[in-house]
């Protein structure tokens, strides 16, 4: 039996955290998992990993590229949230930005830290694999038609910018190098894509 | 090529994006913290880039979900952070699973209701079952609750607390360490005169207790001071107050 109820008429197949518009019932079923979680809960943290763990595995997957240490990054993203489960506050975002937060920047820090002592010639050699692959795996997904729709509303700089560090794990710096750009400009085009992106998904508060 | 560092306000986006490297992250936090407005619009451009990790969602293999089953059941969770309050704490208190109450004590009431030496330590008045009973009792309360608070000159308190046993077990982990002349005692802070309710015994591996504390009376708050030997009445500023 589960211990945790997710909510009336809320059945699998897990829904998207991100389905209705804005914070509704589903950030608040996620809140209410990871309250559970905090204190010990397993069986809100498995309905909980069912919620999140695709997005988390996909964004760890972009950034880290190996399946391997994908899949040791992701394991370590969960153990960390079950870990600090009781240290999500709901006042500093909804507890999807949390979770995604943890996520990537594991997968960042970790790829930044493999490639100081191994180069990462072969993914500099491709940087636009990042959107590309959004692109192209997304069919089945709203989010995604949306995310998509709302990133080709950015200028081509911004765009850029957003999915080479969001996708591709780079520094402001380095996408500032691939792009040819100076770094300035690269931190100002990713703080108002980002802005376009959120304001366009309905993603703010 | 020339780099020129932009103005910490403009890294926002980078910072939400995680696009900033050691030296940069510190200094974007660093001005974060004194930036409300910063703040509150990483909180927003987050939310953005969360849908971007919605955008990416793949299914992991199944086999993921079992390998972290085993991994997070010998993890130990964090306790929540808490500011200590300009009045009395008002901590958070939710009813717990008896399961989840030994997590929520990390596992140390556990070992201390088998482990005779912790209650060696303790000083349970004649007639009164064992710490390690009494400890379990708690635990297993069907009413029982937890509290977390800090403890004012460091290190953080958890209490678990049944009403209807009229009892609680203190545990703490990080308290500041005192000279040998001194110790932490536990008060019941109540209506009438203050009733010490345990000494706290030293810390062993930073964790320090569990220690029980009985006959709770309505309208009583625990209290926590550092006393010199032979004290009867808290003679120091209490360093941590709970409304029971």
């Amino acid at each position: 039996m589960k211990g945790v109820e997710t909510g009336p008429g809320r059945t699998s197949p897990p829904r998207s955290p991100w389905s209705g518009a804005r914070a509704g019932p589903d950030h608040a079923d996620l809140a209410a998992l990871l309250a559970r979680v905090a204190v010990g809960d397993r069986a809100a943290f498995d309905a909980m990993y069912d919620r999140v763990a695709a997005p988390v595995f996909g964004t760890v997957r972009n950034v880290v590229r190996d399946p391997g240490l994908t899949e040791e990054v992701t394991q370590e993203v969960f153990v960390e949230v079950w870990r600090a489960a009781s240290r999500f506050d709901a006042r500093k975002g909804s507890p999807m930005a949390w979770v995604a937060t943890i996520a990537h920047r594991r997968a960042v820090d970790r790829v930044r830290s493999e490639q100081r002592s191994a180069d990462r010639d072969r993914r500099a050699a491709s940087p636009m694999i990042a959107y590309d692959d959004v692109a192209e795996t997304v069919e089945d997904n709203l989010d995604r038609e949306r995310v998509r729709r709302c990133l080709g509303s950015l200028t081509d700089l911004q765009r850029e910018a957003v999915t080479l560090a969001y996708y591709g794990g780079y520094t402001y710096r380095q996408v500032a190098g691939l792009l040819g750009v100076p770094a300035g400009t690269v931190s100002t085009r990713m703080r108002d894509g980002l802005i376009r992106l959120r304001d366009c998904l309905g993603a703010g508060r | 090529m020339r780099i020129r560092r932009p103005e910490p306000h403009t890294l926002a986006g980078a910072y939400a994006l995680d696009a900033l490297d050691g030296p940069d992250r510190a200094r974007f936090e660093r001005h974060a913290a004194r930036c409300r407005e910063c703040t509150r619009e990483v909180t927003g451009l987050r939310e953005a880039t969360a849908r971007l990790a919605a955008a990416a969602a793949v299914p992991p293999p199944a086999a993921l979900k079992d390998a972290l089953r085993a991994e997070t059941a010998r993890t130990r969770q964090l306790p929540p952070v808490t500011r200590p309050r300009p009045a009395a704490a008002r901590p958070s208190a939710r009813p717990l699973g008896v399961r989840r109450l030994a997590l929520a004590l990390g596992g140390a009431a556990a070992v201390a209701a088998v482990t005779v030496g912790v209650t060696a330590s303790l000083v349970p008045p004649a007639g009164r079952p064992s710490a390690s009973q009494e400890i379990a009792k708690v635990l297993t309360a069907p009413d029982a609750v937890k509290l977390t608070a800090q403890v004012r000159t460091g290190g953080t308190a958890t209490i678990v607390m049944s009403h209807h046993d009229r009892m609680l077990v203190f545990a703490a982990a990080g308290l500041r360490r005192l000279p040998a002349a001194q110790h932490y005692e536990l008060w019941l802070i109540g209506p009438g005169r203050d009733r010490a309710a345990g000494r706290l015994p030293a810390p062993s591996h930073g964790m320090t207790g569990p220690v029980v504390a009985a006959d709770l009376r309505s309208g009583d708050r625990l209290g926590l001071t550092v006393e010199p030997a032979g004290t009867h009445r808290p003679t120091t500023p209490m360093i941590l107050e709970l409304t029971l």
